[in-house]
């Protein structure tokens, strides 16, 4: 694409053509502009994309054998550990990096932040395809995927926190699609459409903060049930909820920081200028909100093994690994955040952002797999189960990829008075 | 094998032999020579139990198998609260006391109407047998496995998935998971 | 049109999620009343002294739930020599324990142990899983998605899922023989076809003082305690043992309480926040959007 541009191309983002004789069909807008064989020719020379061909070819072969032979085919058919990488990486992982869309629709919408809005609709994006794989992740690991709907309308199990889980997490969905239909609505000329999203997007925003701060809170509570499965380090019943609706406030902004800071490196001919200037700002901003939350989350974590009694456990072997992720994942990304916003150093949050990324997926997956079943032995998963999961997680990348090509994300759509000066 | 097989009793046969008016005071040597058990007949051969033997091995003394039931004197304390002068009682053989239909719901119910019933958790007949018997051989250094006193019948083995049914050898454990 | 389309289907998801905060809120009610059990549940005593470890009890559960012909003979006594559980294949199982300072290995059965207030149960959210007024745990495969929240939730690692199957893998367990006998008022198939009344059948309640009188009469010989009476809320299946239960594969730090009890700390926040959030952030709109709306006022007065 850097090619094509450096020829002249100017990416779409108007409904006219660029000497303003005929509207882009949509088949144009798919295509970026480009006529078929620039498309492709673009698409060959992009690195990555031969990476996922790799990928898809073979996991998509295996994902493929899942469906045919069964989840004993690809996983080790555990009973102990009935929940592997599908649902310990997609779904745990997954969930808490993506609540950075209701974090942003919050002070956008609701506190009135505008100048946060360059990177609100990243932030949506970043949420809803967050939301969308973690079902796809559900769908690949549950027993019987075509019963998706039966807690919906066939068979109700209200007082199960799962439930609870799953209406959230299908109503937020919904929500943030609804969320984002103004990009949609702008791109596709649907003027109308964006007014009535727009007359509701309060009333939608705090729909986003309740479903949000009580399913990211249930994915914590589903370990209640396993009081004594998991390592008390990592189990607190009266805290498990608030630890992780906590920690997803962290997570969510930094997975943001990460998301926009590989946009401006990857496709920075997408982003348009607002979005490029503002984005240093930006970062510091999403740090501050990152920090404070990290800084409730480390103190709430001390408090529930102050209330539970679990400074014995702090001296064995789980209770350095377990310090090991607090030092790492929490209070190195809390320090290096501080300096960065101190010294005004963007380049430094976006390095504790990723390391705050990587240590909130640490702790999903000490939950779900690591200190689970910490009395018994550990499951490794089946190298399939890896594969799927890494193939379903680089589907998601791709995707990723293809929305912020074309709807207005990192850039605005011009109006069309705009587009004609 | 056959003098093994004939170890064990026989609830038929000991009533018959044992539960008439005339015995109300039975002494060692009274009693059948042998018993036929076949109360398990479904899945094992009838057990012939040496009922003579077993008599010189515990030097006739009734109650290391029958209790206080034949009037013997009895050690164990907690039973000699009631029975240390019960005496004998009209009904010795096993399943006179042990019921052969024990958790049926008659057999639990008639047990719950009994609100006087001292012995709520006495064990059914099968138990009364193995765990008198087995003990008893454990202690001695008898043969003691399931088939020293029974020999299974064809669908004895096939609920074992043993002898004619028994699984090939090459089979892996069914199922996965650990 | 399709913006018509969007609009309904939108309201609809919009009302299902305030008709599924009204239902979470109205069974919230119900998890917070205390249950402690059916009056009449039936149960079994477990006594782990009398247990040889013949396997007659697999052998009975293998035929009459119809289960796979297992791998090797249930006379075949070598499986003893490595701990197992519970399986797809395999509805209960003997272990066999070595206990230090004592001449005899003890055995214990495991199964479904049936509790009052069953974890799996209370995790499922398909309601696939029924206590019933017996004592029995059944599950509905007809309902269930697979999700294994149920295998997490038990404390005693019981469920187990036939992952072999691909069109229709469901949960596995021991129902209590329910629909073939305990209906009928009759004991499980292993009960009966156990050749030492190691399990005993009855009423929940008449078999804890069963097992209260067996710890009464035989000091010497049984540990004080029967496991499952309080443990989680308390089991339909208890044990009685001579060796301390730690040293007999029982988790020994199950605590009295039911799952569903460390659960309720998050279900009693989900009414709160449902019915104190939208009104707060709301107010925090309107307070922070006040200065913008003045600063607009004040414009358009000049």
């Amino acid at each position: 694409m850097k090619t094509l541009i450096a020829n002249g191309k100017i990416p779409l983002a108007t409904h006219y053509n660029d000497d303003r004789s005929a509207k882009w069909s949509v088949k144009d807008k798919l295509l970026l502009g480009l006529s078929l064989s620039e498309y492709l020719a673009q698409a060959f020379r992009n690195p990555l994309n031969w990476f996922f061909a790799v990928i898809f070819s073979f996991g998509g072969y295996v994902t493929i054998t899942r469906f045919i032979f069964g989840l004993g085919y690809v996983t080790h058919s555990s009973y102990d550990y009935p929940w592997g990488l599908f649902l310990g990486f997609g779904l745990f992982v997954m969930v808490p990096l993506s609540a950075s869309g209701f974090m942003l629709g919050t002070a956008v919408e609701v506190f009135g932040r505008d100048d946060f809005k360059p990177i609100e609709r990243l932030a949506l994006l970043n949420g809803l395809l967050g939301y969308l794989f973690a079902v796809i992740f559900l769908q690949v690991d549950l027993g019987q995927p075509w019963r998706l709907i039966y807690p919906m309308f066939v068979s109700l199990g209200p007082a199960a926190v799962l439930f609870l889980v799953a209406w959230h997490v299908a109503t937020y969905l919904t929500v943030q699609v609804a969320e984002l239909v103004p990009a949609f609505a702008e791109m596709m000329g649907m003027p109308k459409l964006k007014t009535f999203i727009k007359s509701m997007i309060l009333g939608l925003t705090i729909a986003g903060i309740i479903l949000s701060t009580l399913h990211q809170g249930a994915l914590g509570a589903l370990f209640t049930y396993a009081p004594y499965k998991v390592h008390p380090l990592w189990m607190s019943a009266p805290f498990q909820w608030f630890h992780y609706f906590c920690s997803s406030v962290f997570a969510g902004l930094s997975m943001l920081i990460v998301v926009s800071t590989i946009c401006k490196k990857t496709m920075a001919w997408r982003c348009d200028d607002n979005f490029l200037t503002s984005l240093d700002r930006l970062t510091i901003g999403l740090a501050k909100g990152a920090t404070l939350a990290l800084i409730t989350y480390l103190v709430i974590k001390i408090i529930a093994i102050a209330h539970d009694g679990d400074w014995g456990y702090l001296a064995s072997g789980w209770g350095q690994w377990y310090m090991l992720e607090m030092i790492a994942g929490v209070i190195l990304p809390m320090i290096l955040f501080t300096i960065s916003i101190r010294n005004n150093l963007p380049g430094l949050a976006r390095f504790a952002a990723l390391i705050a990324v990587l240590g909130i997926a640490l702790n999903r997956l000490n939950t779900a797999l690591f200190t689970f079943n910490w009395k018994l032995y550990q499951e490794i998963p089946h190298w399939r189960e890896l594969v799927i999961t890494i193939t379903v997680y680089c589907l998601f990348i791709a995707t990723y990829r293809f929305v912020l090509y074309r709807l207005p994300i990192l850039y605005t759509w011009k109006k069309d008075e705009e587009a004609a000066s | 094998m056959e003098q093994i097989q004939k170890y064990l009793y026989g609830a038929v046969l000991v009533s018959l032999l044992c539960f008439s008016p005339l015995q109300n005071f039975a002494v060692a040597g009274d009693g059948p020579d042998e018993v036929e058990i076949d109360s398990l007949a479904q899945l094992y051969e009838p057990v012939y139990f040496d009922h003579a033997m077993h008599e010189e091995v515990t030097d006739s003394n009734c109650a290391v198998c029958h209790h206080h039931t034949l009037g013997t004197q009895i050690e164990d304390e907690n039973c000699m609260r009631c029975h240390a002068e019960s005496g004998a009682t009209d009904e010795i053989a096993c399943q006179e006391c042990h019921s052969s239909n024990r958790f049926e719901a008659e057999d639990l119910a008639r047990i719950d109407a009994d609100k006087t019933l001292y012995h709520r958790d006495k064990v059914g007949l099968k138990a009364a047998y193995h765990i008198r018997c087995m003990n008893c051989h454990e202690e001695m250094g008898a043969a003691n496995g399931c088939q020293d006193c029974h020999s299974r019948t064809d669908a004895g083995n096939k609920f074992f998935h043993a002898g004619n049914y028994a699984p090939p050898e090459s089979d892996k454990p069914a199922g996965g998971g650990h | 049109m399709k913006a018509m389309n969007r609009r309904k289907f939108l309201k609809g998801s919009l009302l299902g999620g305030a008709a599924a905060s009204v239902i979470s809120k109205r069974k919230n009610a119900d998890a917070s009343s205390s249950f402690g059990g059916y009056p009449d549940a039936m149960g079994v005593l477990v006594d782990l002294t009398r247990c040889i470890g013949c396997r007659s009890c697999e052998a009975a559960c293998n035929k009459e739930q119809g289960l796979p012909a297992p791998a090797q003979s249930f006379d075949d006594l070598s499986v003893l020599d490595h701990e197992r559980r519970t399986s797809e294949g395999a509805y209960t199982v003997v272990n066999r324990y070595e206990i230090p300072g004592k001449d005899h290995p003890l055995f214990r059965k495991i199964q479904c142990n049936h509790c009052n207030e069953p974890a799996c149960l209370t995790s499922c959210f398909v309601n696939a899983y029924t206590k019933t007024p017996e004592g029995a745990v059944i599950y509905d495969a007809t309902v269930c998605v697979g999700c294994r929240t149920c295998m997490i939730a038990c404390p005693f690692y019981v469920p187990a899922y036939s992952y072999s199957s691909v069109l229709n893998p469901v949960v596995q367990k021991c129902i209590f023989c329910y629909d073939t006998r305990l209906k009928f008022g009759r004991p499980p198939a292993c009960v009966e076809a156990c050749p030492r009344e190691v399990l005993t059948f009855g009423k929940r309640k008449d078999l804890i003082k069963i097992g209260n009188q067996r710890i009464q009469n035989h000091p010497d010989l049984y540990e004080d305690h029967i496991y499952g009476e309080k443990e989680v809320g308390g089991t339909s299946w208890m044990y009685l043992s001579s060796a301390p239960f730690d040293q007999v594969g029982f988790d020994t730090d199950l605590g009295t309480q039911p799952i569903l009890s460390y659960v309720k700390e998050f279900l009693t926040v989900v009414p709160m926040v449902l019915t104190i959030w939208p009104a707060l952030f709301a107010g925090f709109h309107l307070l922070a959007t006040r200065k913008d709306k003045q600063k607009k006022e004040e414009k358009s007065e000049i």
